[in-house]
């Protein structure tokens, strides 16, 4: 248990869980929570809950873009009156 | 140097060019509307290309596009602006989704049976200025000091208003699978 010194509890982990999924973080920091997780199977589990949420949104958000008809007008929109 | 028009449409496809979904996006996220977020594109990427020449070489032509865009957004369109209903932020309780799902879906398969139009209908329904950290973060993938930078605000107002937005969305999209049957409410 010598190993407890500095070591966060589950409330102050999780105050670091956005900034240590966004690598926003001190590698200081990044130490101790990586310490509380080795320890701690919940909030192991919070964490990648939250990764995994984290990732379903990029996936999702991302597959909205320009549709090929969108494209085609802008292209000739930016092009076409270039005489190009 | 000037560059020819030939140069410049050359350099304009191969840096600017890749990132039209990326600018579409964002127009989409601040219009809310296909139309205007086409025409609000159309202008940005015109705008860019006459100014093609202050764009310096090798920096972030995305970041440089969006901040076009945002600027023309502000100037012109947020005027002219329907403003949809948002949720109040205020009013959700900063706490996990997490700890309701813990014991019947903990690795958060339920997200993967949401269509992405209820996703992109919760995006929409956050107030302008946290979907826009949102989409910057957690869809484009810009460092919160990026983000800082092209929305003019201090760190900590991206991380605060990033986080709450999550929370929200969070919130949202699991009440969602909750009603469509795609995880249980745990019993209280």
């Amino acid at each position: 248990m010598s190993d407890e010194r500095h070591s966060l509890d589950c409330r102050q982990a999780v105050e670091h869980l956005y900034e240590y999924l966004d690598q926003e973080i001190t590698p200081e920091i990044r130490h101790e929570v990586e310490r509380h997780l080795r320890t701690c199977g919940d909030c192991l589990q919070h964490f990648e809950f939250e990764r995994a949420f984290l990732r379903f949104l990029e996936a999702r958000a991302r597959a909205r873009g320009a549709s090929p008809d969108v494209k085609r007008r802008i292209l000739r929109e930016l092009f076409g009156t270039e005489g190009a | 140097m000037t560059l020819t028009t030939e140069e410049r449409r050359r350099q304009f496809e191969t840096e600017a060019l890749p990132h039209l979904d990326a600018v579409y996006r964002y127009a989409q996220t601040l219009t809310g509307d296909p139309t205007r977020a086409e025409d609000l594109t159309q202008e940005t990427m015109l705008k860019a290309l006459r100014a093609w020449h202050q764009f310096e070489r090798g920096s972030n032509a995305r970041a440089w596009l969006l901040t076009i865009l945002r600027n023309t957004f502000i100037n012109e369109y947020r005027r002219r602006q329907h403003q949809a209903e948002t949720v109040d932020l205020a009013a959700i309780e900063p706490y996990h989704v997490f700890e309701e799902v813990q014991d019947v879906d903990p690795e958060g398969r339920f997200f993967a049976s949401i269509v992405d139009d209820e996703v992109l209908r919760a995006i929409q329904a956050l107030p302008e200025d946290f979907r826009e950290v949102v989409l910057l973060s957690d869809v484009e993938g810009f460092p919160y000091a990026d983000i800082a930078k092209m929305l003019d605000l201090p760190i900590g107002t991206v991380k605060s208003r990033l986080f709450r937005a999550r929370h929200a969305l969070q919130r949202r999209l699991y009440d969602y699978a909750v009603e469509m049957g795609y995880v249980k409410r745990r019993a209280s």
